[in-house]
């Protein structure tokens, strides 16, 4: 008689918010192998953006790959055509790319916390968060016009310009984000559903983070020192005040305390931008046709995001490839889950902060 | 970036003598249709804490090729190769058709003659 047991989480379950469907094989309660499939919902956008569209539009389609880093989906294919057209777009521009970029990070991470605190039973500490979010989205919306899905980049540069009053309006809110995010710190480091249950659950060792070629958050709470903005020249994150995070435990609550250190990092880098925001115009023009190949690569909250774009000089693309930093991920979440109780899939999988939006574009 | 071309039978001993997994990571595998059944097959490497250093191994095959697997150096790979199975059309050393795409979706749209 098999001694095993296959236990579906997916495609639809109450800790996912998005269809993925992993097949654990346990033993007991013990997770033995994992199979996943993550094709629910493809939506043909690298297709579409060879066929149906013409370059100068592409940078709003991709910022429909994801609602929550739309931003990093535009910037990443929006460089990639700026370095085929060889142009250099002004330093207000770059500022306020790094600004929307950091807001973007701060949100999703705050999200991503929320809904650990959901897996853990703490719906106070869900709705907590999820309401301090607001703040952020609201700040959003002033800067970009949206909520989520912000059209803001364009090639060249950006397409609105920051007022004083939204400026004032957006330190104001960072501030009190800060001041509920250091609380909580605390909550994630002394309450014990949010910190003692997490830790040692969901481990990924150093080692497995290399070999797996781990990315984001994930890797950063292993120890792994890899970061995009840390490895790209392209916008001035360490003149604004970039630091990257990381931890060594691996687990849960080490993937919690990253993300919480990167908020308040990106809070600093916020308020480093606006105080030291440079003059000039926000856009410049950039004249010609893609032509030729270009790899570039950016930090979205989830880890590195990689666009490969080729232009043959006309309007009409040969070919964009959007990497995302889930579906990079993937093996990584399988080889984690093993060893670990069925019972903690749901926390763990909710740790990872997976978007399957990205992931099926 | 630098663009190394190699040939479909050494491209396993091309990325297993570069490849040290501790300096490097796979970004991805990518696929570009060219004229004729023929297509561009990449290996995207980046560097860590390296400021922009990007390798990229590539191939031009036969849609009728079989690429082969480097899932045994590089445990990561296994999800890219499975993309571009279902993205291309085809085949690619252990790597199983349907990860994106159901029979009754449209098959290959990549690969510049999808049905």
């Amino acid at each position: 008689m098999k001694k095993t047991i296959n236990i579906p989480l997916g495609s639809q379950h109450i800790s996912l918010l998005e269809p993925v469907r992993f097949k654990f094989e346990c033993e007991n309660e013990k997770i033995i192998s994992v199979d996943s499939d993550v094709g629910f919902v493809h939506r043909g956008i690298e297709r579409a953006c060879t066929t149906k569209f013409k370059f100068d539009a592409i940078g709003y389609v991709v910022a429909r790959v994801c609602g929550l880093c739309a931003i990093t989906h535009s910037l990443s294919y929006t460089a990639a055509i700026e370095k085929l057209l060889g142009g250099e777009i002004t330093k207000k521009a770059k500022y306020l790319r790094i600004l929307l970029l950091e807001l973007d990070r701060v949100h999703s991470h705050m999200l991503c916390l929320s809904h650990t605190c959901e897996n853990a039973g703490f719906e106070a500490m869900f709705m907590r968060i999820m309401g301090d979010r607001e703040l952020v989205m609201e700040i959003q919306e002033l800067l970009t016009g949206n909520r989520v899905q912000f059209d803001y980049i364009n090639i060249g540069g950006v397409n609105r310009d920051i007022s004083s009053e939204v400026a004032q309006k957006i330190v104001n809110n960072l501030y009190e984000v800060k001041q509920r995010v250091l609380g909580y710190m605390d909550e994630f480091t002394n309450n014990w559903s949010l910190s003692l249950k997490f830790k040692t659950i969901g481990a990924l060792s150093l080692d497995d983070a290399y070999r797996l070629n781990a990315i984001g958050p994930l890797a950063r709470a292993s120890g792994l020192n890899i970061d995009v903005r840390n490895e790209i020249g392209y916008l001035p994150f360490s003149e604004v005040g970039f630091v990257m995070q990381t931890h060594s435990e691996g687990d849960i609550n080490a993937r919690n305390i990253v993300r919480l250190n990167e908020i308040l990092n990106s809070i600093l880098m916020c308020e480093n931008i606006l105080s030291g925001l440079p003059e000039g115009e926000i856009f410049t023009k950039l004249k010609g046709k893609p032509n030729g190949e270009a790899v570039v690569r950016f930090e979205a909250p989830r880890g590195e995001l990689m666009y490969y774009v080729k232009g043959n000089g006309s309007a009409m693309l040969d070919r964009v490839r959007i990497k995302t930093p889930t579906f990079a991920s993937i093996p990584a979440f399988s080889h984690i889950f093993v060893g670990e109780n069925y019972a903690d899939a749901p926390a763990i999988l909710a740790s990872f902060d997976p978007c399957l939006s990205c992931t099926a574009k | 970036m630098k663009k190394i071309k190699v040939s479909l039978e050494s491209v396993r001993d091309e990325i297993k003598s570069f490849y040290d997994y501790k300096q490097w990571h796979l970004l991805t595998l990518n696929g570009l249709a060219l004229a004729e059944n023929k297509m561009e097959v990449q290996w995207i490497f980046s560097k860590y804490e390296a400021m922009d250093e990007i390798v990229v191994y590539y191939t031009e095959i036969e849609n009728t090729e079989t690429i082969p697997s480097i899932v045994d150096m590089i445990p990561s790979a296994i999800i890219s190769q499975r993309e571009i199975v279902d993205m291309f059309g085809v085949k690619v050393d252990g790597s199983e058709k349907g990860l994106y795409l159901d029979e009754d979706s449209m098959q290959r749209p990549l690969s510049g003659c999808s049905i």
